[in-house]
């Protein structure tokens, strides 16, 4: 029986995001990574923050694009079904677009996981919770309490921990309680072997599910608040990324830089690390002469959250150096953060002209779009855990250049890999590849046969295998009757 | 004798769409034509239309004692031939009565004076050819975007042929003298005719406004202000009392509802009961400007706008600088390169409120701007207006 399971291994999914509504580097990992595991026979649950209590089942790997949904409260499905009825063209029998369907459980749209916190008033509008809100707060604290197993003096250390730091009036801490209870609920109700949940946001539910249930709990390392801060961030953050990873089983990291810090900041045991570097599914045909290119003269590319973590300030400074010499290259800045009006600012101020432009937040489409407009792709990242955007613009075959503070620069080789801080190896670097136009198309298109290897099956693979690695000492600590 | 001079300014400008990075070299229409031609619409139905009606009313009513003048930018003619041809028909039945003056601007509504001396006079050039094609006037009075105005353009206009200028009445530049009076430009070539704000913006911005002490504003009320402030009249001079406001304020800043027509309706039979009040086209003040006019300097450009009454409202913060400073040298290198394809669209992106929308002062100000805007955000409107540039650029160097 136990065998039985592992082949049809089943696996409870907590993330945050997912596409094609939220394609944010962590939705767009989970969704490589989930369509990988889908086509090794893994079925998954998967849970996400909608606003009406559903999961995902996806067996199959067309299901990571259809995303079938099931509701808990039949009620609430047969509205949803009959919104879904009522939004199609029964006459066209064109059915709504998946983004609208998954608009109706009330997904949002932007990636908010790494929201700067104290900019959430912006955000405020965004969410749609209304009085609810108070309700699941008060119903988490009761839930914590009325709950009470036996639990061991450590267990009872990092649950303080959560019931301590998940307490905040800001709306992402009230929108992860909510989280947290109802993933709770549903995962008492569902069917599976083993429990994986990505980044903190979905760590209290990943401990909680894994109390009530004893089953194994993975939890996946996409970025520590040291990351996206880019300095010490919020401390009740730390300390459920702390209780996250000391409560679960395995503790999967997305590179080599990204488990050092877990285990130098976090003091996480080590044993229990595994590193599965991401990868991309980017298919790209040939670029072929027919394309109509935005810009004629060269075209450089930030894509990616504006905010401290990703170093968009250096982008600029960079772009004002080019620009002296170079003053035919186009910089284009794309996505948004809480620092994209001071950039703007600063690029009017430095009078970059019509030079410096800014895209702002880009569907997936808009950026296979701009991708194949693009020469050069910079990530200056103060601290990047991994970074598949530079994954993705290197299949365009663009030449990628590359914060040495990226884990995605220990599994290539064909980019350029500069300090952060390195201004000036950066404007020398970018000038020399504007001039040698030959060169930098010769490195994109080595960049571009190199990434072709860096697949999310391999991906799936390893993290498979943590799986299984897992199922296996539940199953004996089962069979020796160690289980609670 | 103290002169009613009534000038409306009839502007719309075309609003640019949302245009992104990714229309760049793809979608070379950077106006929103659905919004354009939603709001000349709703404004003609709302202040243009019924506005002309009533003012054509007063003029038969009053038998050439009742005047007006207007002055329309070149593109919102354009815009009325497109959108809405009745109003451009009720325009020239007003022309038509003799008792309407035009007066000259430039075509595109632009900040041109302050950046481009020779694409000014293009402008100017344009709009007049305009007017005479469509009302076979030629005017004789000029006014500048915003009554933007400073020493260095009297010059121009004089060499252009202008007789008068209109100009805000600025407390800095008047100090202790009156608006009411007629001033000559700093080298005494041309006229100045000077906004008398206080009365103006009564009418304009106050007229609904419950907070302001003075509400309801009645034409009794008006007369008698006006009645307190023409001392001199009794030594025989003749004085201007400008009035000076955007045209929509009748029926679309000021809703019908308010009493804004009325206002209108019962203002000339009040002021021609008194034997020494009367309309007059600011153009006359070259006549009747029975007295030494005093000379008046402006070293820095003034306007009508804000608290401030200077162009901090369109060129002060940096967008606004940076997207003026690009816009003006693309028009350049778009002359010298002889693309005259290019020019048209070139010089409707010089159209002043482009940069109005970019302004970042808040406070009072800043509802006026945020009234005006088709954007969320003054960052917004700066995006736009930048990626249109990039994209003209990539078009003036596509061959």
């Amino acid at each position: 029986m136990v065998t039985g399971r592992v082949n049809h291994m089943k696996i409870l999914m907590l993330t945050w995001e997912f596409p094609p509504l939220i394609a944010g580097g962590l939705g767009m990992a989970c969704y490589g990574m989930v369509k990988s595991l889908l086509g090794l026979g893994i079925e998954i649950d998967l849970i996400l923050p909608t606003k009406q209590a559903t999961y995902f089942p996806l067996r199959k790997v067309e299901d990571v694009d259809l995303l079938p949904v099931k509701f808990f409260d039949t009620k609430q499905e047969n509205t949803y079904k009959g919104l879904v009825t009522r939004s199609s063209n029964i006459v066209t029998g064109k059915t709504i677009k998946q983004e609208e369907r998954l608009k109706l459980l009330g997904l949002s749209e932007r990636p908010e996981s790494y929201i700067n916190y104290n900019d959430l008033k912006n955000y405020r509008d965004l969410i749609h919770y209304g009085t609810e809100k108070f309700y699941y707060a008060e119903e988490f604290s009761n839930y914590y309490q009325v709950d009470k197993v036996v639990t061991t003096n450590q267990e009872d250390q990092v649950f303080s921990n959560i019931k301590d730091y998940l307490i905040g009036d800001e709306d992402i801490f009230q929108k992860v309680q909510e989280f947290t209870i109802r993933a709770t609920q549903m995962a008492q109700v569902l069917d599976y072997d083993l429990i994986h949940a990505h980044d903190w946001l979905t760590y209290p539910a990943g401990m909680f599910v894994k109390r009530i249930t004893g089953k194994p709990l993975v939890v996946h390392m996409h970025a520590t608040e040291f990351d996206r801060a880019g300095g010490a961030g919020d401390e009740r953050i730390h300390k459920i990324e702390f209780s996250g990873m000391s409560y679960a089983d395995s503790v999967i990291a997305v590179s080599k830089y990204t488990a050092q810090m877990v285990m130098t900041r976090y003091r996480i045991d080590s044993g229990k690390m595994r590193i599965v570097h991401n990868a991309h599914n980017t298919n790209v045909l040939e670029k072929g002469d027919n394309i109509r290119r935005f810009f004629k003269g060269p075209a450089i590319l930030f894509l990616g959250r504006i905010t401290i973590q990703k170093g968009p300030d250096y982008f600029l400074d960079v772009a004002r150096l080019v620009l002296e010499k170079h003053p035919q290259a186009r910089f284009i800045m794309a996505g948004t953060g809480d620092m994209a009006r001071k950039l703007l600012y600063k690029s009017a101020h430095y009078r970059l002209k019509n030079r410096f432009l800014f895209a702002g937040f880009l569907n997936r489409e808009e950026v296979e779009s701009i991708l194949s407009n693009t020469d050069i792709y910079m990530l200056p990242s103060v601290s990047e855990p991994f970074g598949i955007a530079p994954l993705e613009a290197m299949a365009y075959g663009i030449t990628a250049v590359i914060s040495k503070q990226s884990g995605v620069t220990e599994i290539i080789e064909n980019a350029f890999k500069i300090d952060f801080w390195d201004i000036d190896k950066m404007v020398e670097t970018i000038c020399y590849l504007i001039e040698n136009p030959d060169i930098s198309k010769e490195i994109g298109h080595k960049g571009m046969l190199e990434v072709t290897q860096i697949r999310w099956d391999r991906a799936a693979q390893q993290i498979k295998e943590v799986y299984e690695e897992r199922l296996q000492d539940h199953s004996e600590s089962v069979l020796n009757g160690n289980e609670e | 004798m103290l002169n009613f001079v009534f000038y409306f300014q009839v502007h719309q400008p075309y609003r640019l769409k949302h245009y992104r990075v990714l229309d760049i070299n793809r979608n070379n229409n950077y106006f929103d034509e659905k919004l354009n031609a939603e709001i000349m619409q709703k404004v003609s139905r709302k202040c243009y239309l019924p506005a002309n009606r009533l003012i054509l009313k007063l003029i038969r009513q009053h038998e050439g004692k009742f005047k007006v003048a207007y002055s329309i930018s070149g593109i919102t003619i354009e815009q009325f031939k497109k959108y809405t041809p009745e109003v451009l028909d009720s325009f020239k039945e007003l022309a038509a009565t003799g008792m309407v003056e035009f007066l000259g601007e430039t075509y595109y509504h632009s900040l041109a004076s302050l950046y481009d001396t020779e694409e000014f006079l293009e402008q100017l050039q344009q709009h007049r050819n305009m007017i005479d094609e469509e009302f076979g006037l030629n005017p004789t009075v000029f006014r500048n975007t915003e009554l933007i105005y400073q020493d260095r353009l009297s010059d121009l206009i004089y060499e252009e042929g202008f007789k008068v200028i209109l100009t805000e009445g600025v407390d800095r530049i008047l100090k202790w003298r009156s608006p009411l009076y007629s001033y000559k430009n700093y080298s005494k070539t041309i006229s100045l005719l000077l906004k008398y704000y206080m009365l103006s913006d009564d009418i304009a911005f106050r007229f609904s406004n419950r907070s302001w002490p003075e509400y309801p504003l009645t034409v009794d009320k008006f007369i008698n202000w006006v009645n307190h402030l023409t001392l001199s009249e009794r030594s025989g001079k003749n004085l201007f009392l400008n009035l000076f406001m955007d045209y929509e304020t009748f029926g679309e800043h000021q809703w019908e509802e308010t009493g804004i027509f009325e206002f209108i309706a019962n203002l000339p039979s009040a002021v021609l009961q008194h034997s020494h009040l009367g309309f007059a086209h600011p153009s006359q003040c070259y006549e009747l400007s029975n007295y030494q006019q005093e000379s008046l300097s402006f070293p820095d450009p003034v306007s009508w706008a804000d608290q401030e009454r200077d162009v901090s409202a369109w060129v002060e913060n940096d967008m606004q600088q940076n997207a003026i400073t690009t816009l003006y040298e693309l028009l350049r290198v778009i002359k010298s390169k002889g693309r005259n394809d290019l020019l048209e669209q070139a010089r409707l992106l010089t159209t002043s409120d482009h940069f109005y929308y970019m302004c970042t002062k808040y406070f009072q100000d800043g509802d006026v701007h945020k009234y005006f805007s088709p954007y969320d955000t003054p960052e917004q409107a700066y995006i736009y207006f930048i990626n249109a540039l990039a994209d003209l650029e990539e078009r003036i160097n596509e061959q």
